[in-house]
């Protein structure tokens, strides 16, 4: 069916977009805020040292950048597809642009494990329960998983007040240590010297990168922001400042707390903890029992709401491309009355409770698997590469497309950043190889999914010659029932 | 008199347009305005389960142009009818933009369906229908799928 230009009188459809500047900002910054330094600021200082900020301050530098792309790409491309549609623009080879699309589910995926992992800790921190205990900690993360499957399922997360509320709640907990890390600069509870101390013997540019990899997590979530491009007013004005003035702000407040946090607190004991270590420092002139748990709650609430956005994401990705024929149409299904698609969700929470089991497994059998570090290690090995090509598509792209609005990012800059995100992907993957085999069986299940479709679709043509799924056209499951 | 016939993309959306068609008699009434509302923050902001795929390359998928096909297709029921089809696609939470829709079109009749069926639908009523039944500046028709219409 086509669509239907034939009534007797017709009147011009009207559009009316709803997302302002500032809602985009904030969505920018909830959406980046919430996901790295309340998971993996341990992580990092532990990598690096007291100068850990050094290796947040190269994320954040990298990652804005690639901002940049974006927000060049989205002013001329104002889609919901984004990266996927931009490579695909950019090379017109459908094969690159299915695993584009599946590396970016992929990542999406590996995040939320990742985020769910980091969830425990926090509620581990609050409830007072060990964090080494496998089994208990594996359940308390497919609880959670399940709630926010459940919630999206519902959607009642939709509403743009509920957004800028979640913001504010999780900026309240980073401002909460940069008070704490002033307390400790005056109090003189540790050395301003400190901040330049690094732990690991070597060189220090390699120490700073062992942390940038991590860090970058922090800095990921902005992509998600093309996902709202076609709802927003004045797009090619809107989204450069929205977009990098969101990541700016969130990249402040990541180099302040960093600060904050070293001073406040020894770095053995930051080292692979969180940043309920900083509250526990007592610095504050209210009791640390009640401040632990105002602010694991805080912690709690911001890593929800990006694991949430997170979410919303991978699900839009796999009804996408359910609706375009690329992957089986049974993931185009959506409730009849909430109109949230349940077997995209479900199938999503299905492979991170997958991921966090396996997690588990490798866990007792002896391995001291840090199950954080690595999904978010996958998650940056999968962005970085997503991230470099789509600087390279905006190059490439440069001369297609322009309007006199079209935002135009700095090509030095560019070049750059295609280097940064190379370089930590390359140290990323030489560190930590073992992240590949995870990596691949992420793309396997991307790629199962796509030959479902080749072999259970095939009979019905599709018009010439296009995407990756050209003979592979099937009636959307949906349909004719 | 000028009528509200809204869209969720949804058969029952349909189904809902033509007993609204079936109901009201062309001669009073002078406009319907189609209209569908994209959710920019939901999972899926607009599910269009009326159409079949339509683009060419897979990375042209636009929530938009979903909801401007659904409510093309709605509007196909009002062919040849009489009044003057007015389309609209807006954005945001979708009970409000269909009484912000009505508000602005001075309109005297919003006509909407109610969800699905079973017993998910019995518990999580369909909330736009009552929600636009609380707000709406103007009486409000709501259509249910017949059993036998559905199956």
């Amino acid at each position: 069916m086509s669509h239907p230009g034939t009534e007797g009188v017709l009147a011009p459809s009207e559009l009316k977009r709803s997302i302002t500047a500032r809602q985009l900002y904030f969505y920018v910054v909830g959406d980046v805020l919430g996901s790295g330094i309340y998971v993996l600021i341990g992580l990092v200082a532990a990598a690096v040292g007291g100068a850990f900020w050094m290796a947040f301050l190269a994320g954040v530098a990298v990652a804005t950048i690639t901002g940049l792309a974006y927000a060049e790409l989205v002013t001329k491309y104002p889609q919901a597809a984004g990266a996927s549609l931009y490579v695909n623009k950019a090379f017109r080879s459908p094969v690159l642009t299915f695993f584009v699309t599946i590396c970016m589910l992929s990542a999406n995926m590996a995040a939320v494990g990742s985020l769910a992992s980091g969830f425990v800790r926090y509620f581990a921190g609050v409830v007072g329960m060990s964090e080494d205990a496998v089994i208990p900690t594996l359940l308390i993360a497919l609880a959670f998983i399940t709630l926010i499957t459940v919630i999206n399922l519902i959607g009642i997360s939709e509403s743009v007040v509920a957004n800028v509320v979640m913001t504010f709640i999780e900026l309240s907990g980073l401002l909460l240590i940069m008070v704490i890390g002033v307390i400790a600069l005056f109090t003189g509870v540790s050395e301003p010297g400190v901040l330049l101390e690094f732990s690991g013997e070597g060189s220090k540019a390699v120490a700073v990168l062992a942390g940038v990899s991590l860090a970058f997590f922090a800095m990921t979530g902005f992509e998600n922001a093309a996902n709202v491009a076609e709802e927003t007013v004045d797009p090619s004005r809107a989204f450069p400042r929205a977009l990098i003035g969101g990541m700016l702000t969130a990249g402040t407040v990541y180099v302040l707390v960093s600060i904050a946090a070293a001073l406040a607190v020894p770095m053995d004991t930051l080292a692979d903890n969180t940043l309920l270590e900083v509250v526990r420092a007592d610095l504050l002139p209210i009791s640390v029992s009640v401040m632990l748990v105002v602010f694991g709650l805080i912690a709690m609430v911001a890593i929800s709401n990006t694991t949430l956005v997170t979410v919303v994401a991978q699900s839009r990705i796999l009804y996408g491309m359910a609706r375009e024929d690329v992957v089986p149409g049974v993931f185009a299904k959506v409730h009849p009355t909430r109109r949230s698609p349940y077997v995209a969700l479900l199938f999503g929470g299905a492979i991170v409770g997958g991921l966090l089991l396996i997690g588990a497994l490798i866990q007792l059998g002896g391995s001291d698997l840090d199950i954080v570090d690595r999904l978010a290690t996958i998650t940056v090995v999968f962005l970085l590469f997503i991230y470099a090509l789509v600087i390279v598509a905006c190059l490439k792209l440069r001369g297609t497309g322009e309007t006199p609005d079209t935002y135009r990012a700095n090509t030095a800059l560019l070049y750059l950043g295609i280097l940064g995100n190379l370089l930590v992907l390359g140290y990323t993957v030489v560190d930590d190889p073992g992240s590949l085999l995870w990596v691949a069986g992420l793309l396997a299940v991307g790629l199962v999914l796509f030959l479902v479709q080749r072999f259970n679709g095939g009979a019905r043509d599709r018009p010439s010659t296009d995407g990756p799924t050209a003979t592979a056209g099937t009636p959307n499951t949906d349909e004719g029932r | 008199m000028h009528v509200i016939v809204a869209t969720d993309g949804s058969r029952a959306s349909l189904v809902g347009a033509e007993q609204f068609q079936w109901i009201a008699d062309s001669r009073e009434i002078t406009d319907v305005t189609v209209v569908a509302v994209v959710s920019p923050y939901a999972a899926v902001p607009f599910a269009n389960e009326l159409t079949e795929r339509r683009n060419p390359q897979p990375t042209d998928f636009s929530f938009r142009e979903e909801a401007e096909a659904a409510v093309g297709v709605v509007a196909a029921v009002f062919h040849g009818w009489g009044p003057t089809v007015h389309r609209q696609v807006r954005s945001g939470s979708p009970a409000a933009e269909i009484v912000k829709a009505a508000e602005e079109a001075s309109a005297d009749l919003i006509a909407l369906a109610a969800g699905g069926r079973g017993l998910t639908s019995t518990i999580l009523l369909g909330s736009t229908a009552s929600r636009v039944q609380h707000s709406a500046p103007c009486p409000v028709l709501v259509c249910r799928p017949k059993r036998s219409a559905s199956s």
